[in-house]
C-alpha cells in the first residue's frame, strides 16, 4: 500500500515495491517534521529575527509538502512569494523597527498556559472530527475514491500541471483574478498612504492646500 | 485507501500549523511576531486546502491557495506599514502600549513580574593568535650561498 504522490520520481513502478514505499514515506516524514518543528521554533524564539528565519524554514517545508502532493506551482510560488518577498519585508521592518538589545516584551508572553491549551484543544477537536468522519464515510466515499484514482491522473495530477491550473484560473475564476489584481493595487496605494501620513510632510509654503 | 491516508496526514499537519500559529498569536507580544503567527495560520489552511483539492480531484483548492497568497501579500504590505507607523509613534513594538484601545469593561493590564534580564551573549568567532614570529635560526637568515 504505497502512497503515490504526484511527483514523478516518487511514483513506484510496481506499487508494492518496499524500497520505493519507504523512500516516499521518509520524504514525507522529513518534510512534515521540518514544518512542525520549525513552526514551533518560530513561535517560541525570543529574538524576532530568529522567529522570521524559523518561519522561513516552515515555508520551505510547506512548499515541499505542496510539491509532494503534486501542486507544483504552489510549491514554487510559496518559496518565491512568501519566503522571497513577504519574509524579506518582515526582515526589513525588523531592521527598521528593532529596539536595541533584548526587549522585555519579547521575553514575556501573555497567558502562555491558556493559549497553549486553546491551541491544543483546537487541534484535538479538529483531529477528532477528522477521524470520526473517516469512520462513517468510508463505505460510501470509498467507491468514489477508487473511481477518482484514475481520473486524478488526467486532471489534478496531469503532467501538464501549469496548463491545467492556468486554464482553471483564467476561465472559471477570471473575475476573482481581476479582483485580486485590483486588491494588490489598492494595498500598494494604501501602504504608501499609511506611511506617508505618519510623517509630517514638509510644506513648501503656508498657502499650499492641505492634502 | 492511499488517498484517505494522504488526506488525513495533510489535514493533521494543517491543523497543527494552524494551532501553533494560534498559540503564537495569542501569547506573543511583539506585533511583528504576532503577524508572523497569523501568516502561519494561513499556511495551515493552505495545506488543508491543497489536500482537499487533490482528494476531490478539483482545482478549486489550489486556486483558492493562490488567492490566499495574493491576500497575504496585500496584508503583509498594509500591516507592516501600520506596524512601522505605530513604532514611530511609541518607540516599541509592544502591543501593550496600545491597550487603551481595549474594551471599556476590560481591566487594565499591569505588568507585575518583569522577567530577569538575560544579558546578550555575543558570539564572535575566535581566531588563533596570528603574527607570532616563528623561531628562525640566525645562520640561515644571514647565510648567503656562493653564486
Amino acid at each position: 500500500m504505497a502512497v503515490r504522490p504526484g511527483v514523478p520520481w516518487a511514483r513506484c513502478s510496481p506499487p508494492s515495491a518496499w524500497g520505493c514505499w519507504a523512500f516516499a514515506e521518509s520524504v514525507f516524514l522529513i518534510l512534515a517534521a521540518t514544518t512542525i518543528v520549525s513552526a514551533l521554533g518560530a513561535v517560541t524564539m525570543r529574538s524576532p529575527v530568529y522567529c522570521a528565519i524559523w518561519f522561513a524554514l516552515t515555508l520551505l517545508g510547506t512548499a515541499g509538502l505542496f510539491l509532494y502532493q503534486g501542486a507544483q506551482f504552489l510549491g514554487v510560488a510559496t518559496v518565491v512569494v512568501y519566503a522571497g518577498a513577504i519574509l524579506v519585508t518582515f526582515l526589513f521592518v525588523l531592521m527598521l523597527a528593532q529596539p536595541k538589545g533584548q526587549t522585555a516584551y519579547d521575553r514575556v508572553s501573555w497567558e502562555a498556559l491558556l493559549s497553549a491549551s486553546t491551541g491544543a484543544l483546537l487541534v484535538g477537536l479538529l483531529s477528532a472530527v477528522m477521524f470520526a468522519a473517516r469512520g462513517t464515510g468510508t463505505a460510501a466515499t470509498g467507491a468514489r475514491d477508487l473511481a477518482n484514482a484514475e481520473q486524478r491522473q488526467t486532471e489534478i495530477l496531469h503532467p501538464e500541471h501549469m496548463a491545467h491550473l492556468g486554464r482553471q484560473l483564467f476561465s472559471r475564476h477570471l473575475l476573482a483574478v481581476e479582483i485580486a489584481g485590483t486588491l494588490l493595487l489598492v494595498a500598494l496605494v494604501g501602504a504608501i498612504a499609511i506611511v506617508a501620513q505618519g510623517k509630517p510632510v514638509p510644506r513648501r509654503s503656508e498657502e499650499a492646500p492641505h492634502g | 485507501m492511499d488517498e484517505f491516508q494522504l488526506l488525513d496526514r495533510y489535514l493533521l499537519i494543517g491543523a497543527l500549523l494552524f494551532g501553533i500559529g494560534l498559540i503564537g498569536f495569542l501569547s506573543r507580544r511583539n506585533m511583528i511576531v504576532m503577524f508572523l503567527a497569523a501568516e502561519m495560520m494561513l499556511q495551515g489552511i493552505s495545506v488543508s486546502l491543497v489536500a482537499w483539492g487533490r482528494f476531490h480531484n478539483d482545482w478549486g483548492g489550489q486556486v483558492l491557495v493562490i488567492f490566499i497568497l495574493t491576500v497575504a501579500a496585500c496584508e503583509a504590505a498594509i500591516a507592516l506599514a501600520l506596524i512601522l507607523m505605530l513604532y514611530h509613534q511609541s518607540g516599541q513594538l509592544d502591543i501593550v502600549v496600545w491597550q487603551s484601545l481595549r474594551e471599556a469593561n476590560q481591566p487594565k493590564f499591569v505588568e507585575d513580574a518583569l522577567p530577569e534580564e538575560t544579558p546578550d551573549v555575543e558570539h564572535w568567532p575566535t581566531l588563533p593568535p596570528a603574527g607570532v614570529e616563528p623561531d628562525q635560526p640566525v645562520e640561515e637568515m644571514v647565510h648567503r650561498s656562493h653564486v
